[in-house]
């Protein structure tokens, strides 16, 4: 990196964190500390949210994503609209009413305390693995394209934050996200102009969705079916079935029982600006993923006029530069850029036939690659998705800018990580220690130690995600997957307690037990290709297998067919 | 179940309808892309 790019970085950082500061420094009690005081207002609580679900990976992979896959990765959100508006009817004003600081609070006061500890634990086990992965997959990308340190990198990522979340809790959280959007969506939007600026002449936004298109990029609606009499592919991951069945399941889980969103709607001063920060949020998801993925079509058209690297990500070149493939690689480099300078000097028509030819014999000397760096010998990282975007920035983005692209994606993986951050110290406090403790804790103890657990809880994600760089570039995919094992479940708790009114703490508990563990099992069952079911799926089966089982076992519970009301007192 | 002003508009249902008539719009409109570009 330059020293322009240097400078832009520090300077945004330095930046947030002492807004951060600036922001946070009323916070004075438990209820500042984990809401705000309800003070937000419904913009504010539009952009935490959006700022809390849209991490690092989402910059870094979804331009990948329609790189390589195409745009069907946008029907992932299809359920999402209508998620909110059941958000908004089912969860939100109950919270609001019970004046809880969590989620699973409520569900003590519709069932018991085990029920309540045992959905706040899921959720803590499974946001705190999940985070430190959220922090280790950008470090790595960034890590192995900029030649920085890992742990450096890393620190930076998860730790930095830190500084201002512990200081000033979800206030700061809610106004730094604020900043953070902003700046977030003007380097996006740079980006893309300078897509544009860089084609030749007379290319505009119609020809480049053409070459996208004809390249198969341009797949923004698949059903599943693949036209040769198979039926629906259910280990197929994004099509508009699991989009928006799957997906409404996902985020209907993600939005009203996830701490690390709820904590978020809850800092509004009102219900009326709770609902409207999601609603808002609901609409403008879809087109906003939409654009995204559309800048990773104009980044594969921009190729179509600019030499396309052989492989995206270079540390893993250079590491089969040191193993038996290196003169192989050199060969097989220098014929890639033959046929790159006979594609480039191409005239623009009646050359079909011929650049079919080439692109199939670059797309076999990739594949060739991706083989031996899949080699146990050399045990590489064949794929290159997530460095797509990363790669085109610091090659052909102007001095300055890339350390404007790079801060962005600095700053949505600490947006997201702070609300995580500040949600999983509210669980622990309000859930845990607050709930067990035998003797009362003063307003400025539980403030003291909302503070401290922050802290743990950051230094917990930063180290575990020094753990987790062996697992490459299937932490991005761990992510996603490790959600839907838990967030089904604990949705399926939270739908019986709205809808299932006869059903009583006791049935629920041990039906989210079971149920988790037969998820669990399933998808063991789909990655060893025994039962395919794409990982969306999951949600479903863990929210309506709760729902069914628990009215089964309903009858055979002790005290029988009904269960108590739900009741008022909670601590 | 819920008492308070529903926001922007009067009812729920129309909620229910601006989201399912947004859906709709985006499938319409993608599917056309999808198409054209192909």
């Amino acid at each position: 990196m330059s020293r322009p790019d240097w400078i832009v970085l520090a300077l945004t950082l330095v930046g947030i964190i002492v807004y951060g500061l600036y922001k946070g420094r009323a916070t004075k009690d438990l209820d500042g500390y984990i809401l705000s005081n309800r003070t937000i207002p419904w913009y504010m609580v539009l952009l935490g949210i959006m700022g809390t679900q849209a991490s690092a990976v989402t910059f870094l992979s979804a331009p990948g994503q329609a790189y390589t896959d195409g745009m069907r990765f946008v029907q992932y959100y299809f359920g999402l609209p209508l998620a909110m508006v059941v958000v908004c009817i089912a969860f939100v004003p109950v919270f609001h009413r019970l004046k809880v600081y969590t989620a699973y609070e409520y569900l003590e006061s519709r069932f018991d305390l085990k029920t309540r500890s045992l959905t706040s634990f899921l959720f803590l086990v499974s946001r705190g693995l999940s985070t430190g992965i959220s922090i280790a997959a950008p470090s790595i990308i960034l890590s192995s394209l900029l030649g920085w340190n890992l742990v450096w990198t890393t620190v930076l990522m998860g730790g930095l934050l830190i500084i201002y979340t512990v200081s000033g809790g979800a206030r700061a959280v809610a106004y730094t996200q604020q900043l953070q959007m902003i700046i977030i969506f003007s380097g996006l939007l740079i980006a893309a102009y300078v897509v544009v600026h860089k084609l030749p002449s007379g290319v505009g936004l119609s020809q480049i969705l053409h070459i996208g298109g004809k390249a198969g990029k341009m797949n923004i609606i698949t059903t599943g079916i693949d036209g040769k009499g198979h039926g629906f592919d259910w280990n197929d991951r994004y099509n508009l079935l699991s989009g928006i069945i799957g997906g409404f399941f996902l985020q209907l889980s993600y939005f009203g029982a996830d701490q690390s969103q709820v904590g978020r709607y809850l800092t509004a001063r009102s219900l009326a600006e709770s609902r409207l920060g999601l609603l808002l949020n609901g609409l403008v998801k879809v087109p906003m993923q939409f654009c995204i993925l559309l800048l990773g079509v104009m980044v594969f058209s921009f190729y179509h006029f600019n030499r396309e690297p052989v492989f995206f990500n270079r540390s893993q070149l250079e590491l089969l530069a040191h193993t038996k493939y290196k003169d192989s690689l050199d060969l097989l480099s220098r014929k890639y850029a033959a046929l790159e300078d006979q594609r480039l000097a191409m005239p623009a028509a009646g050359t079909d036939a011929r650049l079919g030819e080439i692109d199939r014999e670059k797309a076999g000397i990739k594949a060739t690659i991706r083989r031996w760096l899949d080699d146990k010998a050399v045990g590489g990282d064949s794929n290159d998705t997530n460095y797509i975007f990363l790669r085109f920035v610091t090659d052909h983005l102007p001095a300055g800018l890339v350390g404007l692209l790079i801060a962005v994606i600095f700053l949505a993986a600490w947006g997201s990580i702070a609300a995580t951050l500040n949600s999983l110290a509210s669980c622990t406090i309000v859930d845990f220690h607050r709930r067990f403790s035998r003797r009362g804790l003063s307003h400025e103890r539980e403030y003291r130690f909302s503070q401290l657990y922050t802290l743990i809880w950051g230094i917990f994600c930063v180290a575990s995600a020094q753990l987790v760089y062996h697992l490459g570039n299937s932490l991005i995919e761990a992510v996603n997957v490790l959600g839907s094992l838990f967030y089904g479940v604990i949705l399926g708790v939270f739908l019986v307690a709205f809808y299932r009114k006869r059903v009583g703490g006791h049935a629920v508990f041990i039906s989210a037990i079971l149920i988790e563990a037969g998820v669990i099992v399933l998808e063991m069952l789909s990655r060893k290709g025994i039962v395919p079911l794409g990982f969306l799926w999951l949600n479903v089966v863990g929210a309506v297998g709760v729902v069914l089982l628990s009215e089964l076992l309903q009858p055979l519970m002790p005290g029988g067919k009904s269960s108590r009301a739900e009741r008022p007192a909670v601590r | 179940m819920d008492k308070e002003k529903v926001p922007l508009f009067g009812k729920w249902s129309y909620w229910y309808i601006l989201v399912i008539g947004f859906l709709v719009v985006c499938i319409v409109v993608f599917n056309y892309l999808t198409k054209h570009f192909s």
